[in-house]
């Protein structure tokens, strides 16, 4: 539908071709787009599980007839629809009564949310110096204002603190980065964004960076994770069932923040993930990246760095090379290790580096080029010649170098986008590999930018409580 | 008998069974953001397809070759005076060049000449 956006303000009458299962979402970004107008004309069924038969039965029989209604029909302007301010209270309720409200509208995600009063709200905004109704930026596919305030709103809702602020707003500068690519967001592969942060932030704030660091349990790393799918929601407008334009098949949960081991990195005297962004040692950084799928856990043992560094080739191997077809496709791939810092301490006896590691990586990830050249038959109706894609499509000529399908193209693009995080459970030799849907969901990284008097924020770290039935203490502004 | 009861159905139920008359009253705010979207006109449809010039606009996925060609052969045997300009024109909107692609394209469908375009595939 972008491209028939793009028409029809140039003047030209569009008419789309969609399969069944994604006719309301087309009519909903349609509608988000302002070309309502635009015909929509349907394919029923399947297309990748037909055959050329039932394609050509199917468009002469449904599509063609459609598409000829469609060039006769005068179109429809689209009706305008009067929506609240943004500091309105549109509803005034019981705690159940604000659940069901918010349910019904599907402003919430299945869970319960804190009643977003505007003293809470206040509350959040009293830890940024940014003027409240600054717009962040314009989010796809609804095209809403992303602003400080409804960031503001939707941290309340999520049930974080508010001085989990400035990180939300970095996570949602993030999104709103046109190379992250949230135009892709509602797609069928289902990936959804993780938050990295990387800063002495994460030690103030109690971020949880070992045993479990992916679990939900901890208050910051879970009410955090779960704002941004909830912001993903009501600003973005990706909405699954009975919503229209999140068209995950099967999807995925929301990730918890990752909160880097910043005493682990710098005790190995390795660079924390922030530096390898491009950022100084002072600054807190978010990151946020697409996940499509993640490793079993993976175990590395033995006392030099080729031993540990086998089972993470193996299992990277297996978990990235059957979608690598995608990635070499579009040339992007950011995978990104957890690897707790007992592994990555066994590395660094051995002499090697993040970038040893990243370089060992590209030359041995390999995928055999008949499955490249067939797996696009079921990611989307047909297979495709590697020749063909260096012709048409603009793949470098090496990728067709051989006919031979049994020869082995590498999985990663470039030996740089391979992130390597340290979190986990110290104690065990255990990575993860979270594989990044290629350009949809890029990592981008902003800096978090705090209140100037916010100084609460900027002190040492107090050392992490032994475990305790008291609540973590509220930080006042 | 089967219910037909929806989970909304069960959550008016239960609240209504909870007495809230003693509990906090909360004046919410709204989640959302400002709509920035502005109505497009529409263009105008209903030409004789004899004298139109159609483009064909593919995102190289879901068979999308197969559809156009079944469709411009059909409509040059419906309608001998209709000119078909073919997707090669306008290039992949879907590849790694998307954005640029996309944002060529009104300067390509001027070009060409284009009256009205059909796009897929979406699925």
């Amino acid at each position: 539908m972008r491209a028939c956006s793009v028409a029809e303000r140039a003047g030209v009458s569009s008419y789309a071709i969609v399969s069944t299962g994604f006719l309301k979402q087309a009519r909903a970004i349609a509608r988000a787009v302002g070309i309502s107008s635009a015909w929509i004309a349907e394919y029923p069924g399947v297309v990748p599980n037909d055959s050329a038969e039932v394609v050509e039965r199917k468009v002469l029989e449904h599509v063609l007839p459609s598409l000829l209604q469609g060039f006769a029909t005068p179109a429809e302007a689209l009706q305008e629809v009067a929506e609240p301010g943004p500091s309105d209270v549109v509803f005034k309720g019981a705690l159940d009564e604000v659940q069901e409200h918010f349910t019904e509208r599907l402003w919430t995600d299945g869970l319960p949310i804190v009643p977003p009063t505007q003293n809470r709200v206040e509350a959040f905004l009293r830890w940024t110096d940014r003027d409240a109704l600054e717009v962040i930026g314009v989010l796809p596919p609804e095209q809403r204002e992303a602003t400080v305030w409804n960031v503001a709103v939707n941290g309340v809702m999520a049930g974080c603190r508010p001085e989990y602020f400035p990180i939300l707003l970095a996570a949602v500068e993030a999104i709103a980065d046109p190379e992250f690519r949230l135009e892709d967001a509602g797609a069928t592969p289902g990936w959804e964004p993780l938050i990295i942060l990387s800063g002495p932030l994460s030690k103030r704030l109690h971020f949880n960076s070992e045993g479990g660091a992916l679990r939900i349990g901890r208050q910051a790393n879970s009410s955090i994770g779960r704002f941004l799918r909830l912001y993903m929601r009501n600003v973005a407008g990706l909405r699954t069932p009975p919503g229209d334009t999140d068209k995950a098949a099967i999807g995925m949960n929301f990730n918890v923040v990752l909160a880097e081991n910043e005493d682990a990195v710098t005790r190995i005297g390795w660079p924390p993930f922030r530096v390898d962004r491009g950022f100084s040692m002072a600054d807190d950084v978010v990151t946020v990246q697409s996940v499509v799928a993640i490793s079993p856990h993976i175990y590395s043992g033995g006392s030099s760095a080729l031993e540990h560094i086998e089972p993470i080739v193996r299992f990277m191997e297996g978990v990235m090379g059957p979608v690598s077809p995608v990635a070499i496709t579009y040339r992007r791939s950011h995978p990104l290790i957890v690897m707790s810092p007992s592994v990555a301490q066994a590395f660094a006896d051995g002499g090697w580096d993040k970038d040893a590691i990243r370089s060992y990586l590209f030359e041995h990830l390999t995928i055999d080029a008949g499955w490249v050249e067939r797996y696009p038959l079921h990611a989307s109706g047909a297979s495709t010649s590697l020749a063909t894609m260096v012709r048409e499509r603009g793949l470098p000529a090496h990728y067709a170098e051989s006919d031979d399908p049994r020869r082995r193209l590498p999985i990663l693009i470039r030996p740089e986008w391979t992130s390597i995080v340290l979190a986990g459970e110290p104690g065990r030799n255990q990575c993860r590999v979270y594989v990044q849907q290629h350009e949809q969901g890029a990592p981008v990284s902003k800096k978090v930018r705090l209140a100037a008097d916010a100084e609460v924020l900027r002190a040492p770290a107090v050392q992490e409580p032994e475990a305790s039935t008291e609540a973590t203490p509220t930080l006042h502004r | 008998m089967a219910c037909r009861c929806t989970a909304l159905d069960f959550a008016r139920a239960n609240a209504r069974g909870i007495d809230v008359s003693e509990e906090p009253q909360y004046e919410v705010v709204w989640p959302l953001g400002r709509s920035t979207t502005r109505a497009v006109a529409p263009n105008t449809r209903g030409a004789d397809p004899q004298r139109l010039k159609v483009g064909f606009v593919w995102d190289y996925l879901f068979k999308g070759d197969q559809m156009f060609a079944t469709i411009g052969q059909a409509l040059r045997h419906r309608f001998p005076g209709v000119e078909l300009v073919d997707y090669s024109a306008f290039g992949n909107i879907h590849g790694h060049d998307e954005r640029a692609v996309v944002a060529a394209l009104p300067e390509r469908l001027r070009s060409e000449g284009v009256d009205a375009v059909i796009v897929g595939v979406g699925a």
